[in-house]
């Protein structure tokens, strides 16, 4: 029997909150599927759209950029500079015919561990039957 | 209507008081469908100066490059250098403004209204001519072009053969200027984005084999960059042939930079590249055209910068370009940005 396709994320989580309710997701023992890869940024307003297109030529076959909610803002503001920016990739990355299902935007405090496990079942639940992402993959 | 004696006047006049370095405008140059732009120093060179619808450049690239020789100079000529504007370089000046590249003091904007007209695309009259070289061309009351070859001569509306962002603009007069001429009538094409709905139209599939289609063909020369009035930055992260690199950049800082992208021309470095231009050129870009008119291989790049200057108006309201004092697209916020796409 042919394996199963297990999608990989890369999630740009915050320092602040997005990544302390992955740890409280893990520190709690709640289950979620392993097909993510988490990366701490400082702010999710520090996520370059260069980091979004290189995740996706890296192979990614999803992509998560999470932050505190808007008003939780360690630096105040760098939220809502990231929703316009991601906002842009977003309308980019459609309209050059990529799936949007493949990327995602949310917003998880550190109190929310239960919020980001199901934010990754339901975005792996998303990708599996969308397949592996090749159109921008590098061949090499 | 623009009257070409009253600009040569006033050339000659600020050129003899001294009050510009010199004046950057269009002349005739050896092809006929293009003018070519004319640096004028002296008041006896004014003659050469034009002013018609093939003056499509947008001038203000050279601006940039004007900074850069200030910057090296020791005794600087602190004079400002008098240029032309349509209507959309104007707005490119207003972007350097906003984002403190030159001062007002460093430009002395001469401002052209297109009025009911626009610009040539020179691509559009070569489909016309089928292949056949244009030797004279004349305009006839503003609204026919008629272009000699050498076995026949053709009469073409206008309307046909302007470009398309002139058939989409909002604002054909400057926005922002010194000595103006022609009228401040503002146009308003009922469907400002229309050309984008030929490719907004298609599915999800089909968009992905136009761009993989158009933008593999891309050879990575960087025409669009060069040409960019926007693209001034001295470290381009796409190519990282061009570090800024000084006496004290040490072996290992050089070999350490990340190459974002890679130099070879394949279509996933080069979906890379593009994607990486729109967005820096989101809420930037003032819709000139330049890097569509330069693609050597017909790459329809103005369909990306132009999709982000309607997602910008239709999600934040931002136009570019129309007030040197707005913050940036990128670089402010409001409370009430959509974010029903955010979990």
């Amino acid at each position: 029997m042919a394996e199963e396709f297990e999608p990989k994320i890369i999630a740009f989580l915050c320092k602040w909150c997005s990544s302390a309710g992955s740890d409280l997701a893990g520190v709690s023992r709640m289950k979620y599927p392993p097909n993510v890869v988490p990366i701490t940024v400082m702010c999710s307003g520090s996520v370059s759209p260069l980091y979004i297109f290189n995740a996706f030529q890296k192979g990614a076959d999803g992509v998560l950029v999470s932050g505190c909610h808007p008003g939780d803002c360690h630096y105040i503001q760098g939220n809502f500079y990231a929703r316009r920016r991601i906002a842009l990739v977003k309308e980019l990355i459609e309209y050059i015919g990529l799936e949007p299902q493949r990327f995602k935007m949310s917003w998880v405090s550190a109190a929310e561990g239960k919020k980001y496990t199901q934010i990754i079942q339901d975005f792996v639940q998303e990708l599996k039957p969308l397949g592996p992402q090749k159109k921008l993959r590098r061949e090499k | 209507m623009v009257n070409l004696e009253e600009i040569k006047k006033e050339a000659k006049k600020i050129l003899e008081e001294g009050k510009v370095k010199y004046i950057i405008g269009y002349a005739k140059s050896s092809k006929a469908l293009m003018a070519a732009p004319a640096f004028v120093k002296k008041p006896e060179d004014i003659d050469k100066l034009i002013w018609d619808p093939t003056c499509f450049q947008n001038l203000v690239k050279f601006l940039l490059d004007e900074k850069r020789k200030k910057a090296r100079e020791k005794e600087p000529d602190t004079r400002p250098v008098g240029i032309f504007v349509k209507g959309c370089d104007s707005r490119a000046i207003n972007v350097l403004l906003q984002e403190k590249f030159i001062t007002r003091e460093d430009v002395y904007i001469m401002g052209l209204s297109c009025e009911d007209l626009g610009v040539l695309d020179e691509k559009k009259i070569f489909k016309k001519l089928k292949g056949e070289k244009p030797e004279k061309i004349e305009f006839d009351q503003r609204k026919n072009i008629v272009i000699s070859t050498k076995e026949k001569t053709i009469k073409i509306p206008l309307k046909e053969i302007l470009a398309e962002r002139c058939l989409e603009c909002t604002s054909s007069f400057p926005v922002i200027s010194d000595v103006f001429w022609g009228d401040r009538n503002n146009r308003s094409p009922k469907e400002p984005f229309k050309s984008l709905e030929q490719i907004e139209s298609l599915s999800q599939e089909e968009k992905w084999d136009f761009w993989q289609q158009q933008l593999s063909k891309c050879i990575r020369c960087y025409a669009c960059r060069s040409v960019c009035p926007m693209c001034y930055c001295d470290e381009c992260v796409v190519d990282s042939i061009n570090l800024a690199i000084t006496a004290d950049t040490t072996a290992e800082e050089k070999a350490q930079k990340i190459k974002w992208i890679e130099k070879s021309p394949e279509s996933s470095e080069n979906f890379g590249y593009h994607l990486v231009r729109a967005m820096h050129l989101a809420g930037r870009c003032i819709d000139c055209s330049e890097c569509e008119r330069v693609c050597p291989v017909d790459i329809p790049i103005r369909f990306l910068n132009k999709k982000l200057e309607k997602v910008a108006k239709e999600l934040f309201d931002y136009k570019a370009g129309l007030d040197p004092e707005q913050p940036s697209l990128v670089s402010s916020f409001k409370d009430e940005d959509p974010e029903d796409f955010i979990r």
